[in-house]
């Protein structure tokens, strides 16, 4: 499946009208300097030669050099590995608030079943998934950080502190391994509205899942059973339906990561959040193929290697799963 | 039981009613921009100038939502918006489904592998997330309506395909499908006279799915500068001008075109899961 992911983005990447070195000059340089760049970069070899060179490139984690004006130069890996951990930061804090919201919002609801919590409940689900992300970006910004000036409108970090070493990227962990609490603090303050814009907007599929299964856990025989014997209906909802019904939860995280990823990209740009996302869209716009194709790989990549954990896990939490 | 399932029945009915209301006024609202609007989409009003936002004004009795920062009017970009947004996502919806439902039809008829072969692509097309492959697609086509609705083609062909695809391969096994086959029909007449009808009841709800969908991701690329440019009034484009001033507290310019995305969404996927239940709750395995 990565291989036909790669050979898509391959062909679409050469179908594109227009070039990465016209992009870079625009037509100003002489034509013997551009015909010197193509045959460095190999652009002036058949499509097959450039094709068979891309995937065992690929294969031996080679993602080639930047072409484009912004990271021109610069090993594509690099620029990826300064970029993942904003994106990474983002997704783990949007995934805690979409599950925490989520899964809250669910078990109400169909604890509930068909009152009126229950369909305030289902109306947000319905509601805040279809709700723009960006939109809803803007507004949170406004409220938190322009009206109420709680929190950072955008950006990663405070621009009057210098963000701490780098160790693994994340700022929320390297000043935490520094031991310094004042910025993991404001860390944390800049993640905020990010991830309560994402981790929202994502939490409408998670409550309509946990509803949906709790709905039908609830009425299961064992929970009727468990009934029968007089354990208390808290006991119950909390020790026998509510375990069972969380675990299709554990494949929508899977599937939302596809969606987180695309949600990323709306919020990286709302919040000027310096991560994957933008960078896909910048290196778009100067049709720098080695770093599209570079982070279109690291998302496949991501995705897949989410799918086949959700995978795993399920296998173990839910013995049924494993066949 | 059987209460309860009226009861169920009926709060379906009132979500696709609702939604189909909000539709058809937006149809509406689209189709008669030019007269409903009180003025022209580009025309600029360069009264007091502010030092916020350059010509931008609250919303005011002469403009209900305002002006934006070359003192346009907020109100009538709002309702031209919809007729850009309706157009691209009408096309490329349609598209996708003139796409991709008869490649389903076919591939879940004939089976074996190159069922196989194309359930692989269309699937491994479908895991990767759409908006991320439309900006490709766009970026690759160049910007303008047209184009951002191919885009839009492009990431919904695989859901349409899988939908007609599965319910061909239960169809396919009814018995009088095989009573067709019997009688020596050809696969041809048997695929589109006895097949596509009864695959084509599933298509109204995905529909309004798709299109609610197909609305944030073309809101999505205009905001992200790869879609509709400038000065074609549409909601994602003014949003992304509108996010420049927010910081000083200019909320009217993206307020009001970020809720047209959502109550128009809203409406269609009330329409799709109203019908959902309606239609046939036989279907409900499907995307809820």
């Amino acid at each position: 499946m990565l291989l036909i992911l790669l050979t898509v983005v391959f062909t679409v990447l050469r179908i594109i009208p227009g070039d990465p070195i016209y992009a870079l000059y625009g037509g100003r340089a002489p034509l013997s300097v551009i015909m010197a760049l193509r045959h460095r970069l190999g652009l002036d070899q058949p499509y097959w030669q450039q094709y068979v060179n891309y995937i065992v490139q690929i294969f031996s984690g080679n993602f080639g050099i930047s072409l484009g004006a912004h990271y021109g130069g610069q090993s594509v890996t690099d620029v990826i590995m300064a970029k993942l951990p904003a994106t990474i930061e983002l997704s783990i804090g949007s995934m805690i608030v979409a599950s925490t919201v989520g899964i809250s919002v669910g078990l109400i609801s169909g604890i509930n079943r068909d009152k009126v919590v229950d369909v305030v409940g289902r109306l947000y689900g319905t509601t805040i998934f279809v709700i723009p992300v960006f939109w809803l970006g803007l507004m949170l910004q406004l409220l938190f950080a322009v009206d109420l000036r709680w929190l950072p409108a955008n950006s990663r970090f405070d621009i009057s502190s210098a963000p701490p070493a780098t160790i693994t990227g994340l700022y929320t962990i390297d000043s935490l391994l520094a031991g310094r609490l004042d910025l993991f603090v404001i860390a944390i303050r800049h993640l905020a509205l990010p991830c309560l814009t994402l981790g929202l907007v994502l939490s409408g599929f998670f409550a309509k899942t946990v509803r949906a299964n709790l709905l039908r856990t609830i009425n299961a025989d064992y929970v009727e059973a468990a009934r029968a014997r007089g354990i208390r209906e808290r006991t119950i909802i909390s020790r026998y339906a509510f375990k069972n019904a969380l675990i299709p939860v554990i494949t929508v995280l899977g599937l939302q990561f596809a969606i987180l990823f695309a949600g990323a990209v709306l919020t990286e740009t709302t919040f000027n959040w310096d991560g994957m996302g933008r960078l896909l869209i910048d290196s778009i716009e100067v049709q720098d193929y080695p770093l599209i194709q570079g982070t279109i790989i690291v998302f496949s990549f991501i995705i897949v290697l989410i799918s086949i954990l959700v995978d795993v896990l399920s296998g173990i939490i839910d013995p049924r799963v494993r066949y | 039981m059987l209460p309860m399932l009226e009861k169920r029945r009926t709060l379906a009915g009132v979500m696709s009613w609702i939604g189909l209301g909000i539709l058809v006024a937006f149809i509406v609202i689209a189709v008669l921009a030019p007269v409903i609007a009180p003025y022209r989409p580009t025309a600029q009003f360069l009264t007091p100038p502010n030092p916020l936002c350059g010509a931008c004004a609250p919303p005011s009795f002469s403009h209900w939502m305002g002006t934006d920062n070359l003192g346009q009017d907020v109100f009538t970009r709002v309702l031209w918006g919809a007729q850009t947004s309706l157009e691209v996502v009408a096309i490329g919806v349609i598209l996708a489904l003139a796409v991709g439902f008869p490649v389903g039809l076919y591939s879940g008829y004939v089976g074996g592998s190159i069922d196989k072969a194309i359930l692989l692509v269309m699937d491994s097309v479908y895991a990767f997330p759409g908006l991320l492959l439309a900006a490709l697609v766009a970026a690759m086509l160049g910007k303008g309506p047209f184009n951002i609705a191919i885009a839009i083609t492009v990431i919904y062909i695989p859901l349409y395909y899988r939908v007609t695809r599965n319910q061909t391969l239960s169809v396919r096994e009814e018995t009088y499908v095989e009573a067709a086959r019997s009688l020596g029909a050809r696969p041809w007449t048997i695929m589109w006279v006895y097949i596509a009808y009864n695959v084509l009841i599933t298509i109204p709800v995905i529909f309004a799915l798709s299109a609610a969908d197909a609305i944030l991701t073309a809101a999505g690329l205009s905001y992200l500068g790869l879609g509709i440019q400038l000065p074609t009034p549409d909601w994602g484009l003014d949003l992304s001008v509108a996010q420049q001033y927010l910081t000083d507290g200019v909320w009217w310019t993206s307020f009001f075109p970020g809720l047209m995305i959502i109550i128009l969404t809203v409406g269609l996927s009330f329409l799709g899961e109203g019908l959902n239940d309606l239609i046939n709750p036989l279907l409900k395995k499907g995307r809820a």
